[in-house]
Order: C-alpha cells, then sequence, then structure tokens
C-alpha cells in the first residue's frame, strides 16, 4: 500500500480504537456506499476481523435495489450484527420528498436514527464524513458531541487537540466519531482498490451515467460518465472539476440546505 | 504520484485577511470547482454585492458569510508544485483560543497574516506566542493587503521591522515576510507587477521552499501508548498501543509504565497478518509472553529507556472560556491514553500573551483564558515526559465536563 495511505489508515484505526475502549456501547453507520463501506471495512481490521458493535443502516425505503441486495450479500460475507433503522411511522404517513425535502430527509434518516438510538442507548457512533464532501463538514472534529435532539452546536464546538480525543463527562446525549474525516474522495477509491473492497455497482458506468454518490432514488442523479472500473473512476475524479455530491439534491436545493440539516443531527 | 504532505495553519489578527488569503490560494491553485464558485456569485449577487468574496470560499456557515467572520476552524486541501497542503483556517472572534489551538495543534508551519494597513495588533502577537507555545518552529509572514498602501515598500519594511522584533522576543529568526495582497492576488500564486522593489519568491514559492513535512520520528527511543486490551479467540491478551516514537520489534523485552510490567514480545498482530515491527503512527496488537492486566494509559518503552514515575512538573498551561485554575485544585489531565490525577501545587506566573510579559508572579488563580506556568503534583503514577524530549508524551489536556478545557505543555519533570 502507498505509504500516504497507510497512514491515513493507521490515524483511522487508531481513532475506532480509542472510540470502543472511551464509549460502553458503540455503533458504526453504514449506507453501502463506498466511504462507509472503507470505514467497516476499518472497524474489521482495528478489531482483528470481527466488529465487536452494530452496523446500522438507515432504510429510507427509497434507496436503490442495489442497495438492500449490496448491504445483504455484504452482512453475510463479514459476519457482523446489522441493524436496520427505519421510520415505520412516518412511512405509514406516507412521507416522500415530495412533502418537501428537508422534511423528508430529517423524518426518514434524522429521526430514524434517533428513535434506534434512544431504544438501543448508543453513546457514540462512528460516522463515514469527510472533510472534501462538503463545506460544513469540513468544520466538523473527529469526537463531535451531539445532545439528544441531535443539535450539532457548530459555532461551539469543542476543542481536539492533537490525537488527544477526550469524552467529556456530560453535556452530550451521544457522540459522532468520524474516523475518515481527513480522507478525501479520490484517497478512498484508492484504498477501495488497493484492499479489493467490495463496491455496490452503481457506482460504475452503465449507459454512459453512474452514480458518484448514493443516496435516495428520488433525490440522487447520476452523471455523465464511461468510468466502467474502479481504475477509470480514479482516473475521472483526478481530472474532473465537478464536486462530489453535486448529483445530491439536499446539498444544493437551497442555500444552506446542508447546514439547516446538519444542525437538526443529519449526517 | 503521492505528494508529500503539508499541514498549514494560518494565523493572525481579525480582518487582516487570513480567509481572504487562503480563499485566494485555493482559487490560484484551482482547488475549487467552477461550480462551487457560480454558487458563491450567485449568493454574492443575491445579497448585492459586487466584488469576489475570496472569504466565502473557507466560511460556508450562513451566520459567517453573513457576519463576514470565521466562527469555527476549516480544514481544506489544494496543490503546489511540491506539497499537498491541508490549509487550517482559524477564526479571530469569540473563544478563537480553543479553536485556534485545535486547527494548530494539527499543524506542521504556520502563516502569519498581517495588514500592511493596521500593522501588529494584539492578536498578531497572541497568536505568534501559541503557535510558538504548541511548538510550531515554521513560520511564514504574509504582509498582506499591499494594495490599500499603494503597494509602497516603505509600509512594508516598517511592519516587517516592527515584526521581527516580535517574532525574535519569541524565538523565531529569520522569518520570510512577502508583500501580497490577498484580495488582488499579488505575490501570492502569481508574482506581483505593482511590486517591482520586491525580489523574493511568492508566498507559495516561499512555502515550498521553506517549509519541511513532519517525518515519523523512529530513530528516537521507543515509546508508545496502550490503548485497549482485547481478547483473542484463543483468550489471550492482545494488548493494543499505538507507537509514538523509536520502532518496536518483535523478540524483544518491552515494559509497561507505570505498572512496570515486563514482558518478550512475541508476536505483532495486524488484521490477517502478524508484523516484524511497528512505527510511529501504528497502531498494533502485542502479544507478550507471561504479562497479564496491562491497562490502558499505560507506556510502552524497552527496559533500556523507560519514562520515569513523575512526582512534579512543570507545564505551561493554556487555558479556554469557562475553567479558571486555582491553587490546591485537583484536576484530571489527559496525555497518550492516560487520564491521571493531579493537583496544583503553585500557579508559577500568568504570562500576558499580548503583551508577551509576565503579568503575575505566584498568582492565587489562574483565570478563564490565561496563560501561565504551573507545577503540578502527581496524586497518581504518571509517566508524562519533558516535551522537548518527546512531544507525544509532554503535551496533555485538562479534561473539563465537555472535554478539553485546558491545553499543556511540560517544561520540566521531577521524579
Ligand atoms: N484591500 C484589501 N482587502 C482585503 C485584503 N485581504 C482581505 N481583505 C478584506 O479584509 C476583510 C477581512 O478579511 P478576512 O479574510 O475575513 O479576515 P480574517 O478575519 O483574517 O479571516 C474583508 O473585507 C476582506 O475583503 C487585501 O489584500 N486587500
Ligand atoms: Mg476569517
Amino acid at each position: 500500500m502507498e505509504n500516504y495511505l497507510q497512514e491515513l489508515e493507521k490515524k483511522s484505526i487508531a481513532i475506532i480504537r480509542e472510540a470502543k475502549a472511551q464509549f460502553k456501547n458503540l455503533a458504526v453507520l453504514w449506507s453501502t456506499g463506498k466511504d462507509s463501506t472503507a470505514a467497516l471495512w476499518l472497524c474489521k481490521k482495528a478489531f482483528f476481523g470481527k466488529i465487536p458493535f452494530p452496523v446500522i443502516h438507515i432504510d429510507t425505503s427509497y434507496k436503490f435495489p442495489e442497495i438492500y441486495a449490496f448491504r445483504d450479500k455484504i452482512a453475510k460475507e463479514w459476519g457482523f450484527n446489522l441493524i436496520i433503522a427505519k421510520n415505520e411511522k412516518a412511512l405509514k404517513e406516507g412521507l416522500s420528498p415530495e412533502k418537501g425535502r428537508l422534511k423528508c430527509c430529517t423524518e426518514l434518516k434524522t429521526e430514524a436514527l434517533k428513535n434506534l438510538i434512544k431504544e438501543r442507548k448508543f453513546d457514540a457512533l462512528i460516522l463515514a464524513i469527510r472533510r472534501d464532501e462538503h463545506g460544513i463538514r469540513a468544520k466538523e472534529r473527529y469526537y463531535s458531541p451531539r445532545d439528544e435532539n441531535f443539535h450539532w452546536n457548530y459555532k461551539d464546538q469543542p476543542a481536539e487537540l492533537w490525537d488527544l480525543y477526550v469524552k467529556p463527562s456530560e453535556d452530550y446525549s451521544h457522540m459522532r466519531v468520524h474516523p475518515i474525516l481527513h480522507w478525501t474522495e479520490l484517497d478512498v477509491w484508492r484504498y477501495v482498490k488497493e484492499e479489493g473492497l467490495p463496491i455496490n455497482p452503481l457506482y460504475f458506468a452503465k449507459d454512459g451515467k453512474r452514480y458518484r454518490s448514493l443516496g435516495c432514488m428520488p433525490c440522487t442523479v447520476p452523471i455523465p460518465s464511461t468510468a466502467s472500473t474502479i481504475d477509470e473512476i480514479i482516473k475521472e475524479i483526478e481530472t474532473s472539476k465537478i464536486p462530489e455530491r453535486a448529483g445530491r439534491a439536499q446539498d444544493k436545493e437551497k442555500a444552506y440546505m446542508m447546514q439547516k440539516l446538519r444542525s437538526l443531527g443529519y449526517m | 504520484m503521492s505528494m508529500p504532505r503539508v499541514n498549514l495553519v494560518v494565523v493572525g489578527h481579525k480582518d487582516h485577511g487570513k480567509s481572504t488569503l487562503i480563499g485566494r490560494l485555493l482559487y490560484d491553485s484551482e482547488a475549487i470547482p467552477e461550480q462551487k464558485l457560480e454558487e458563491i456569485r450567485t449568493e454574492l449577487k443575491q445579497t448585492g454585492k459586487t466584488k469576489f468574496e475570496f472569504a466565502f470560499l473557507l466560511d460556508s456557515l450562513e451566520e459567517e458569510r453573513k457576519g463576514g467572520l470565521t466562527i469555527d476552524i476549516m480544514q481544506t486541501p489544494f496543490k503546489s508544485k511540491k506539497y499537498l497542503y491541508t490549509i487550517i483556517d482559524c477564526p479571530g472572534h469569540k473563544e478563537f483560543i480553543k479553536k485556534m489551538l485545535t486547527g494548530a495543534s494539527q499543524a506542521d508551519a504556520a502563516v502569519l497574516v498581517v495588514s500592511a494597513k493596521e500593522g501588529i495588533q494584539n492578536q498578531t502577537r497572541q497568536h505568534t506566542f501559541l503557535i510558538k507555545t504548541l511548538g510550531i518552529e515554521q513560520l511564514v509572514v504574509a504582509i498582506n493587503k499591499m494594495d490599500e498602501v499603494a503597494y509602497k515598500e516603505d509600509k512594508y519594511q516598517e511592519t516587517c521591522k516592527e515584526l521581527e522584533q516580535v517574532l525574535r522576543s519569541l524565538g523565531y529568526h529569520d522569518v520570510p515576510m512577502i508583500p501580497v495582497s490577498a484580495m488582488k492576488g499579488d505575490n501570492v500564486f502569481k508574482k506581483s507587477e505593482k511590486m517591482q522593489w520586491y525580489k523574493g519568491l511568492t508566498l507559495i514559492d516561499t512555502l515550498d521552499k521553506n517549509i519541511i513535512p513532519h517525518t515519523l520520528p523512529i530513530n528516537k527511543p521507543l515509546r508508545g501508548v496502550v490503548q485497549d486490551v482485547y481478547q483473542s479467540e484463543d483468550n489471550q491478551e492482545i494488548v493494543v498501543c499505538k507507537i509514538e516514537t523509536g520502532t518496536l520489534e518483535v523478540g524483544k523485552e518491552v515494559v509497561f509504565n507505570p505498572s512496570g510490567k515486563k514482558g518478550f514480545l512475541k508476536k505483532l498482530l495486524a488484521f490477517g497478518s502478524s508484523k516484524e515491527k511497528a512505527e510511529p503512527g501504528d497502531s498494533v496488537g502485542l502479544i507478550v509472553d507471561e504479562i497479564t492486566a496491562v491497562e490502558r494509559g499505560e507506556v510502552l518503552s524497552y527496559p533500556e529507556n523507560q519514562p520515569g514515575k513523575v512526582k512534579k512538573f512543570v507545564a505551561e498551561v493554556i487555558l479556554f472560556s469557562g475553567i479558571k485554575i486555582e491553587n490546591g485544585d485537583e484536576l484530571i489531565i489527559r496525555y497518550g491514553t492516560a487520564e491521571k490525577k493531579c493537583k496544583v501545587e503553585k500557579i508559577i506566573s500568568e504570562i500576558d500573551p499580548v503583551n508577551l510579559t509576565v503579568r503575575l508572579k505566584n498568582p492565587e488563580v489562574l483565570k478563564e483564558e490565561g496563560v501561565g506556568e504551573i507545577e503540578f503534583l502527581a496524586l497518581e503514577p504518571i509517566c508524562v515526559e519533558k516535551y522537548s524530549d518527546f512531544p507525544e508524551l509532554g503535551r496533555f489536556v485538562i479534561k473539563g465536563k465537555r472535554g478539553t478545557a485546558a491545553a499543556g505543555i511540560v517544561l520540566e519533570v521531577r521524579n
């Protein structure tokens, strides 16, 4: 593995182990996308093959069929404890993106997770967000506390010095732990290649289009692309001038939508 | 293909142009996708602004853009010919100390921004003092807003002269100072036509030439910190350590402190394989012969060169807002992976970080956002080291209810 990828990996593994050592009831969030699959792989490595905490998948029911298929296949092969979080109540009431995207995302993702956390009493969640994804995410810490309403107090975040990740004694309800915060999109793809990680087929081009970031079907559009292998994807990103999440509606529909979503607890 | 990486923190008095300078660096290095530029142009137009605001490339929060100020730190990558930089922008406003230290603690080097128009201000001195305290030795100065002083050489020289004095008093020597206009782009990435009198390099070329990336402290004595202890499937104890300095090799005898437990390293575990050696930064699993009940927080070393069990130590401490320290206080400090109880034996001095002088000798209290030298008494066995010997074990934080409440640098230890 290239030296710098090793450095990224080392730091991530150390952070995952810190989280496991400091929190009583940890879980990792897995969307089946490339980032969270890489994070899941890092968790596997950190614990010598067996992830010792649950893996949570938030199911909005609007995901692509390929996502569900990929999820179930990997869960079986890697043998972890998969928990599916779903806001059944909102779905029964017929919530969909047409009722407003901010509301839909908040209800089906954030609320679903909130309910699960409350029920299972998780005190920390590992999330595979990266700084380079979005201006708001660039302001994140490796340890990022949330209150019980999931509010992210981005204006008054705790200090985080050197690699001393400190668990606060109060004033938070659960901790978000971000082990791949320092990776870029390109780093993730190079790592995927290096480690031979399984990848959702939606990322590869079909009929001149591919998904660069995976979300719900109604709110995610593919980008024009001919990249149908990991090498071709790496080459495409190396030369692309288009931001990664350009295909994700919640990022741009209105200015600051992502900021609002995140302050309400969105990932 | 993979360039060396450098983390760069940008500091300086508020409104001297830190965010603008970083925006300019990102813009000129073409690190910003056209789509994002378009988004910003649209937003500026909607709010009736006519000139492009480079700071918007960094300041992504609604409040930051509307208020024209940076609220929290931001890290963004960009490329030069030589390095892949991650640039860290720091706010200069409310509670900037904890935010600035958060950013600066990740940095290999710093850029100090000083406006040629306003000259040295309080935070110019304070920020420089803080980065020096954190041990950042590599510094480059950008004398900014040259366009506002008609690109005049005497204004540049005047600022340089004043600044040199401050820098020298803090122990920085021969610091390169580049006259720039972040807003107009002079001498940032492109050589300025308007300052023919300046014969030196642009800011980016100066950085490329002067900054040395962080190197792993492989040649130092071994130190590692115990993160956790796992049970293997065949019920062996796996001691999980993060290596800080030196090289750990299979077959050698190792010792954990403060417990003093010793044993031979039988195996180094990585996932799916075993290794013969581990280096700084590695987080590895150790199987050590005849050893049990090692605990998180202990320090790993070879028996020939062990950290001492410290009874007292003196540290320079920087308090954030919401915490004050009094003589006799009992505190929890975190170094490496250890959390240990200490007592404030004596506050030796309070330092004025703006005027860079000792404000008070032996004060009873160090108040919030204060800086001072404190003598601590260890209430349980502690293995901190002098920062100048082992920075990785010579820095600590004081725990507060919200986590990290203060930063400390160990100046002296007594066993
Ligand atoms: N004329 C001029 N104005 C500048 C320059 N750099 C920054 N500014 C302006 O100074 C103000 C403060 O800049 P900002 O980057 O937000 O400062 P920060 O607080 O240090 O991050 C903004 O209005 C900028 O447009 C410069 O080189 N020339
Ligand atoms: Mg700023």
